[in-house]
């Protein structure tokens, strides 16, 4: 129960700050990938150097352990990236 | 005080400090549920959850992690981590939206999207219809989408959220330069 009310809140800001930089527009989407509006890539990249660094301090204090990531299988993770950025540009969510 | 209000009310804020709320949000979700911001898994439990209540025998298969197979943690056919996280998102960007007072029912109103396919509502309706088909197969091939595996991925530094980041933006630099031609 705690569980939920837990990604209750943590969805709740995830979701605020997605619509605070855009990513709700089709073309703040698209235009990432015709480089005229680079939004997306400083928000994505920003996320991941905050959570990156506060999160491998904490590991190395002893805080946290990490879950289990999402696996790799070359093929798979690449082709679905492919297929995926043809989604996106099309649709720009 | 009347600052943090400006700020809230903004329509737009600067990405860096969006990203910098995001990468806290991230830190916290790994640090209290040790769990992945995921949210194209949660389409597929919900799906599978309504599924196997309508009719059971239908939805017993490998896929769902029946009959021997092993479903994804994230992809079990009940009410998961991440389709509470998903309502989550869904209240938080409202929430966003009337903060800055642009909240509205929309049906195609995006200027760039008109200018390039045409002003016709069916014309976005079909193409988000089958493009977002597209994404969620996409994302299931991949194990994640941009959130659970691009941002959650990365940020423990898995070598499937860098593989897929990357495939993404090469299709998705051509996909746009196919549609916009000499627009680009």
């Amino acid at each position: 129960m705690t569980n939920y009310i837990l990604a209750l809140i943590l969805g709740s800001a995830f979701g605020f700050s997605l619509n605070k930089v855009g990513l709700t527009k089709y073309h703040k989407v698209v235009n990432q990938f015709r480089f005229t509006d680079m939004s997306v890539l400083k928000f994505m990249m920003t996320a991941l150097c905050v959570a990156m660094t506060g999160l491998y301090i904490f590991r190395a204090l002893g805080w946290v352990t990490f879950p289990t990531v999402p696996a790799t299988y070359i093929v798979g993770n690449l082709l679905g990236g492919l297929l995926f950025g043809v989604g996106m540009a099309l649709t720009g969510y | 005080m009347n600052r943090v209000r400006t700020f809230i009310t903004q329509e737009n804020w600067s990405p860096y400090a969006a990203g910098i709320m995001l990468g806290i949000v991230g830190m916290l979700t790994v640090l209290l549920a040790n769990a992945l911001l995921g949210a194209s898994g949660a389409f597929e439990s919900l799906v599978g959850w309504i599924g196997k209540n309508i009719s059971p025998s239908l939805f017993s298969n490998v896929y769902w992690g029946e009959i021997g197979g092993r479903a994804l943690p994230i992809m079990r056919p009940e009410i998961t981590w991440s389709v509470v996280l998903l309502v989550g998102v869904v209240f938080g960007g409202t929430v966003g939206a009337l903060t800055s007072r642009t909240f509205k029912f929309r049906f195609n109103d995006d200027v760039q999207w008109k200018r390039i396919f045409g002003p016709q509502p069916w014309k976005r309706w079909v193409i988000g219809f089958f493009g977002a088909i597209l994404l969620e197969y996409a994302a299931g091939i991949a194990g994640g989408c941009t959130s659970g595996l691009a941002i959650s991925g990365g940020m423990l530094l898995a070598p499937a959220a860098f593989l897929f980041i990357g495939g993404m933006f090469a299709s998705g630099i051509i996909t746009a330069l196919i549609v916009y031609r000499r627009r680009y």
